[in-house]
């Protein structure tokens, strides 16, 4: 099990300082910098190089991404060159409105996902086991944008319950607010996320109804439900917990497209803003730790995915 | 066989979820009536599009900043009005001698920063002397005509090296802004000046907070607190709008105007604005575009009416001077729609079947490159349309001059000047317009400069240097119980110290 957890510890590593690299030279082949963001429509040559000189960008590829790397060795990850703050304090300020979006989205799928996507493999070749299959089917077609729509249609502007976009200016200092703020961007994501994971979780299900040990429990006097919940489920619950290390993904790259529309200060829109403004260390930083925070997650669920499951232990 | 109660529990608890919160949370304001008094201690939410990077007026270019900082929160010695006069501000009072050499301020008396230092004469030579000689800080050539700026008493001397027509507007911008000599604010994150609003917070990736300043030496604002709340969608702004979390929109999109007015509680409100849709040519030697009559056949073959009717708000422009500017005439007879008579002069071009790229930003309306795409089809031009973000325009139009055709929205009022500068990106080059600017920069005759300036937009336009697809408006949705919003031009300048909220 350690000398698994090392192998698997090494490659992580290996995988940021490859993301390092990636992310590095993809953002400096997009056309256009800060400085000429800075100077705008009515620049003149001089000025822009002025502005750029006074933001070290007139350094070599090589040392800037040197003086990037070793920043990020000694936890730095690198400061904004719009307002001076540095890219951590901003992810963390941001992560407040994010991570809380995230687990609260990943609850919503799992909250629509498990118990439908069982319910419709146990209903199966039935009215309601083909009408839940269509419509996971048709929600996970839904474009998020769309969804967001009309859920704040319906909750915000017809039935007043929920506000339609923002973020409290006084934050979780006002939790049922910032709570409240959260819920219809958190529904959206989840809602299509977890239409997706329905499928998923269905298909899982089928397969476990069909192996021999559901088949020996039924035998033996249970129920074919009863098998399935007892003996069943946790292997179901294992390709779930893989799946969900893969959404975390999926839900990050909902949250960029979620917080413009519900316009929330969280980590996707900033990312958005800091690319519009070419703000080269900030979306630098901020892809490092999210690539990071993704891997360490794939890291983790590997590691609980082997103490789980007792076959891939022995396999060792 | 007994079926286990599996329901759709996930389902029933998400519901019960947004019931609970709905019972504990929801708020219930009362509609708001315009028949109510004004309330001296109101808070106003403005939609905003823009986001600003930072809040550095001294460097950072962008109409999203002086849109809300100046006037609002720093002030120079003259200020514009809604309807773009120019009157006296942080000067009581101001004169320009009879040769348009020398320009006399008062300075009030008692003006405070925000922060409470004291404004001295000193600050004002400090301010507009770096501002003239460091050319990193935006506008600093606008003021390359001002040789000296002396102080004696409360009495600020601008000596000029030559007339400028142009320099009292330019105070009332960038150029003209005083600061605190020495001051300590962070310019980047933070703001101290001497406006009626103080800036309160920035919360990065949402809002931008002002308070009225309690101790301004002129008339209190009348509010007690301005929110910008920055929202780029338009359909999730109309939602904040109807939810009631907004009290006014701007940049909207008057398509929405019915959908917005039903509740009867927003007033769609549209303004005029020096927003110049340009549709520039380039016209360098080896492009196709060199041809004037290439360009000329482009501009004929354009019906400008079609982009009026799309965005529901706007008018026709036909020259480089929109309505609200000095020099404005109609121009219309320029470049009349006739599909007929553009394709004769690409005939006589030998210029049919012609294909071209027009390089546009991405958050322009598509109806933009769609009408142009199909107008220019029925002529024989095939339009090809890349559409890029805004750094890479910059990058690839505006610097490298590496285009074809290029569409952007010139919002900035009062700029003719890039006709005359051949280096930019309009790569327009006519000695006979740079001459006749120059003239008008140098008239002391107010009129006689306008005169000029009429003189050279007719050059501009009739050598096609350019097509303008049409003049915006500034496009409002305003609360009911809202009074003194301005309409004019609100993408460059936002004042808002007249603007009163009644309580309903």
């Amino acid at each position: 099990m350690i000398r698994y957890a090392l192998t698997r510890l090494a490659l992580l590593l290996l995988g940021l300082f490859v993301a390092s690299v990636v992310i590095f030279l993809t953002l400096r082949v997009l056309p256009g910098d800060i400085a000429q963001v800075i100077a705008g429509q009515n620049a003149t040559p001089e000025q822009v190089t002025a502005i750029r000189a006074s933001l070290g960008l007139d350094a070599p590829l090589p040392a800037q991404y040197l003086d990037w790397i070793g920043g990020v060795f000694r936890g730095d990850l690198g400061s904004s060159l719009l307002t001076g703050t540095p890219v951590v304090t901003e992810l963390a300020e941001k992560a407040r409105v994010t991570v809380p979006l995230g687990i609260l989205a990943m609850t919503f799928a799992l909250l629509i996902s498990a118990p439908l996507g069982v319910l419709s493999a146990l209903q199966r070749g039935r009215a309601l086991g083909t009408g839940l299959t269509v419509g996971a089917q048709t929600i996970a077609a839904v474009p998020v944008v769309w969804a967001g729509m009309m859920l704040v249609v319906v909750f915000a502007v017809w039935l007043g319950w929920l506000p339609a976009q923002g973020f409290p200016r006084a934050g979780w200092a006002d939790p049922a607010a910032a709570l409240r703020a959260l819920l219809l961007p958190a529904l959206t994501i989840g809602a299509v996320e977890g239409a997706m994971l329905m499928r998923f979780v269905r298909s899982a299900t089928l397969q476990a109804i069909g192996q021999d040990y559901v088949r020996t429990a039924a035998a033996k006097g249970l129920t074919r439900t009863d098998a399935l919940l007892r003996h069943g489920l946790p292997n179901v619950g294992l390709s779930v917990i893989s799946v969900l290390g893969l959404q975390v993904a999926g839900i990050i790259v909902g949250a960029v497209v979620i917080e413009e529309l519900f316009s929330l200060p969280g980590i996707g829109r900033m990312l958005v803003d800091d690319v519009q403004n070419r703000n080269l260390p900030m979306v630098q930083g901020e892809l490092l730790a999210l690539t990071g925070f993704v891997l360490i997650v794939g890291f983790l669920v590997d590691l609980l995915h082997r103490s789980i499951d007792p076959r891939q232990r022995e396999a060792a | 066989m007994p079926r286990r109660p599996l329901r759709a529990a996930g389902a029933l608890l998400v519901a019960g979820a947004l019931v609970l919160t709905a019972c504990t949370g929801g708020s219930d304001e009362p509609a708001p009536t315009s028949s109510a008094a004004a309330d001296p201690d109101a808070s106003v939410v403005i939609r905003l599009v823009l986001e600003p990077g930072n809040l550095d007026i001294r460097q950072t270019a962008g109409a999203a900043l002086d849109q809300i900082l100046i006037d609002n929160v720093y002030q120079g010695l003259v200020a514009r009005t809604a309807d773009q006069e120019i009157v006296p501000s942080l000067a009581s009072d101001y004169e320009v001698s009879e040769d348009g050499l020398t320009y006399t301020f008062e300075l009030r008396e008692g003006v405070t920063f925000h922060d409470g230092q004291e404004l001295t004469p000193d600050d004002v030579v400090w301010s507009l002397e770096t501002r003239r000689d460091t050319p990193e800080w935006r506008d600093s050539s606008r003021l390359a005509n001002v040789e000296s700026i002396t102080a004696d008493g409360q009495t600020i001397t601008l000596t000029l090296s030559e007339p400028d027509s142009t320099l009292l507007w330019n105070l009332t911008g960038r150029a003209g802004i005083v600061l605190k000599e020495g001051d300590e604010v962070d310019y980047q994150t933070d703001a101290n000046g001497t406006g009626p609003f103080v800036l309160d917070d920035w919360l990065q990736g949402d809002s931008i907070t002002f308070v009225r300043n309690e101790t301004y030496w002129g008339e209190p604002a009348g509010v007690a607190e301005v929110v910008f709340d920055y929202i780029p969608d338009n359909q999730a702004a109309l939602n904040a709008a109807l939810a009631g979390e907004v009290d006014v929109l701007t940049g909207f999109d008057a398509t929405l105007g019915d959908q917005v007015e039903e509740g009867g509680d927003f007033e769609l409100v549209l303004g005029e604005s020096t927003d110049k849709g340009t549709l520039a040519f380039n016209q360098t030697e080896d492009s196709p575009l060199a041809d004037q009559r290439v360009r000329q056949a482009i501009r004929q073959a354009i019906d400008h009416e079609a982009f009026i009717e799309a965005a529901q708000s706007g008018q026709t422009l036909y020259g480089p001077i929109p309505s609200l500017d000095p020099g404005h005439e109609d121009l219309s007879d320029v470049a009349p729609y006739e599909p007929e008579a553009a394709r004769e002069l690409l005939a006589e071009a030998d210029a049919e079947d012609l294909e071209l790229t027009l390089t546009i930003p991405n958050f322009y309306p598509t109806t933009i490159p769609q009408i142009l795409v199909s107008n220019l089809n029925e002529v024989g031009i095939t339009l090809e349309v890349e559409s890029v973000d805004f750094p890479t325009w910059l990058n690839d139009v505006y610097t490298n001059k590496d285009y074809e055709l290029s569409f952007v929205l010139h919002t900035e009022a009062h700029d003719f000047e890039n006709w005359a500068n051949p280096d930019y990106y309009f790569t327009y080059d006519n000695p006979e317009v740079q001459d006749l600017y120059a003239q008008s920069v140098a008239a002391t005759d107010p009129a006689e400069a306008e005169a000029l300036l009429a003189e050279a937009a007719r050059i501009v336009s009739e050598d096609a240097a350019a097509d303008w697809l049409y003049n915006g408006a500034s496009v409002l949705a305003v609360g009911t119980n809202i009074s003194n919003m301005p309409s004019t031009n609100v993408n460059e300048r936002l004042g808002l110290a007249e603007i009163t909220k009644s309580d309903g």
